[in-house]
């Protein structure tokens, strides 16, 4: 077994001891963690609620997979201390971050000054995450490591607004579209977010596969996920070459053009009412600060459904709640991480644009 | 010329003058549009009851007077009809007095004011009259359901009208108590000196407004560096080709990138989303 392994089946097995609460014994690292049987996420239909025991076990077991997708990210978390149906809160900044946290500090407009940022790049920082309610984990989709693709920017992040755009934090790895469903079921209480249905999901993986197909014909390959609840990640890794500003304005001339391809199902409009019965195509996730639910996060659904990346093949076939943080360590024990590769497809939009042309 | 905001005719003895009203001055300000700072959109104003949590339409507003905290007397149109408004087509001139009887603050707006058709020769005739014997005529006007003091000038071949504030909208506390201070001849003398280095005749075409041609000149950079942000709905029905317009979209961040940039602050706000307001997805 690799040393990484021994370090996960370490963990698992501690967690298997039935005491409420315990000092993990982490990579070397001690770390405390409390309310083991509460319930996280309620249920529901035939599955049981889930535990925060679970979300630390199933972290663990997809932490081989999970962790080199957070690598040199920094990263905001949703921390739900009380489950799912309780409050929750958006967390940038970490006053006190453990000692075997990564950090970065980074210079903030909003805040007019440095914050210290959390970098997800090892299990018991993950852990330390979950402890904190922390359930859904949000990175970056810039790093702060310039090879090998964005050597040249800089890695001073802190200091001012200039150092920080200068930096490669302002390169993101990815084009990123969210595609989300304002497709009623039509049992959604009054102001309720759509909930998540066949048809609508239908439709929404129609779009995907359509897009898929558009961006193929131009030799531009990208990666889709469900995003954990009703609707489905796209990421388009690209070569470093583009800033956020960048990124988005890429992003927004395919939106526009999917828009005129399919009036009838996809909306870029803002005001809520305006989407409803129509995929809202989001490109506005492409700025530097600005992130979606990380790949494997468990999301804010009952049965604890889990952001799941697939094949196109396969998302012909699936459904969300195919991916729970009880079947996703499974399907990746057997199947692998279908975006393994992600960050080493990265496409030269340039070079491939020019080639169109030629 | 502009469009007349308001037409009647100056009364005046058994003399009636039609006439119509154009606004003499306009604000030159840049204004702005109020958008949705995540997306673009401009955003719309709504009559919204919160009680009945609909959207109101006009024909089903009242104009109330608030007599008391949430108490309101209510005021029909039939009610703004019975009004004794007399001066409602027509100015009626009160008084006639010398110009510099009226203080600067009680001006308020000025207008042109242009004879009717048929209408020139009276109108020539109060001209000449208020230019010769150099006096300013005292009237009310209508406008816009309000009675308003006014008074008529000549200026330049032109009748103007000038509304004035009422005696009770000028305020008079000042807050300020100055007769205690003594100052010095020689210290009025610096002042007369300070004075006279700086005395010209009135060139009003020497001022300008710097700030809004420094905001003029940022609008023109932001068009120049393509830092627009586009409102969604304004949708561009040509079929566009998705590899020209990606390469266009690539070859613009290209120069941008070539570009030194403007102050990290300014841009951000103008073209960096916010957080959205609600997480579907």
């Amino acid at each position: 077994m690799s040393a990484a392994g021994t370090v996960v089946s370490g963990v698992l097995e501690q967690l298997e001891r039935r005491q409420p609460k315990m000092v993990l014994t982490v990579d070397g690292y001690q770390l405390a963690v409390t309310n083991l049987d509460k319930v996280m996420w309620p249920g529901a239909g035939r599955s049981r609620p889930l535990t925060k025991r679970d979300l630390l076990r199933y972290l663990t077991r997809v932490s081989p997979w999970l962790l080199p997708h957070l690598a040199g990210r920094p990263i905001f978390t949703t921390r739900y201390p009380d489950g799912v149906n309780g409050k929750s809160f958006y967390q940038k900044h970490w006053e006190k971050p453990p000692e075997y946290a990564r950090t970065v500090r980074i210079y903030s407009s909003h805040r007019e000054g440095d914050g210290e940022y959390l970098i997800c790049d090892n299990l018991p920082t993950l852990l330390f995450l979950a402890q904190m309610g922390g359930l859904e984990l949000h990175p970056w989709f810039s790093r702060v490591d310039p090879a090998p693709d964005a050597r040249g920017h800089g890695v001073t992040f802190s200091g001012s607004e200039a150092n920080l755009e200068k930096s490669v934090l302002n390169y993101p790895d990815f084009v990123i579209f969210d595609l989300d469903p304002y497709l009623y079921s039509g049992k959604e209480g009054k102001g309720e977010e759509p909930e998540l249905h066949r048809k609508a999901f239908k439709r929404t993986r129609e779009l995907a596969l359509r897009l898929h197909e558009m961006l193929g014909r131009l030799g531009l390959e990208i990666f889709v996920k469900t995003s954990g609840r009703t609707g489905l990640h796209l990421y388009l890794p690209i070569v470093r070459k583009f800033d956020y500003d960048a990124a988005r304005s890429i992003a927004e001339t395919i939106g526009r053009y999917v828009l005129q391809q399919w009036p009838k199902e996809v909306t870029l409009e803002w005001s809520v009412p305006r989407r409803t019965g129509k995929i809202f195509f989001d490109y506005n996730q492409n700025s530097r600060g600005k992130s979606l639910a990380s790949i494997f996060c468990p999301r804010r659904h009952p049965m604890g459904t889990v952001s799941m990346p697939v094949t196109w093949d396969q998302l012909e076939k699936i459904y969300p709640t195919d991916f729970t943080i009880h079947t996703v360590p499974g399907v990746l024990e057997e199947n692998g991480d279908p975006w393994a590769k992600v960050l080493s497809s990265k496409q030269d939009l340039d070079a491939l644009l020019q080639r169109q042309s030629a | 010329m502009a469009r007349a905001i308001w037409s009647g005719s100056i009364s005046f003895g058994m003399v009636s003058i039609p006439v119509k009203l154009f606004g003499a001055t306009e604000s030159k300000d840049i204004s702005f549009n109020l958008l949705h700072a995540t997306c673009g959109t401009r955003l719309q104003q709504r009559r919204w009851c919160p009680t009945d949590e609909v959207d109101v339409p006009w024909n089903e507003t009242a104009r109330g007077y608030e007599y008391a905290k949430g108490q309101y007397v209510v005021l029909t149109d039939e009610d703004f009809e019975r009004l004794p408004l007399p001066s409602k087509h027509t100015i009626e001139l009160t008084s006639f007095v010398e110009e510099k009887e009226i203080d600067p603050v009680f001006y308020e707006r000025s207008y042109y004011l242009e004879p009717a058709e048929r209408a020139e020769k009276p109108y020539a005739l109060l001209l000449k009259a208020l230019e010769k014997r150099n006096l300013t005529a005292i009237a009310t006007i209508t406008i816009r359901k309000k009675e308003q003091l006014c008074a008529l000038r000549a200026h330049e071949g032109t009748i103007m009208l000038e509304t004035l504030f009422y005696p009770d909208e000028i305020r008079e506390e000042r807050g300020m108590e100055l007769g205690a201070i003594k100052v010095s001849d020689r210290e009025l003398e610096m002042a007369f000196t300070l004075i006279d280095i700086f005395r010209k005749p009135f060139e009003p075409s020497e001022y300008h407004d710097h700030y809004r041609e420094a905001l003029a000149e940022l609008i023109e950079a932001k068009l120049e560096g393509k830092q627009v942000v586009k409102a969604p709905a304004a949708r561009d029905n040509r079929v566009i080709d998705l590899a020209d317009a990606l390469k266009r979209s690539v070859e613009a961040a290209k120069k941008e990138a070539a570009k030194p940039k403007p102050p990290a602050r300014a841009r951000t706000r103008a073209t960096r989303p916010a957080r959205r307001p609600r997480k579907v997805g």
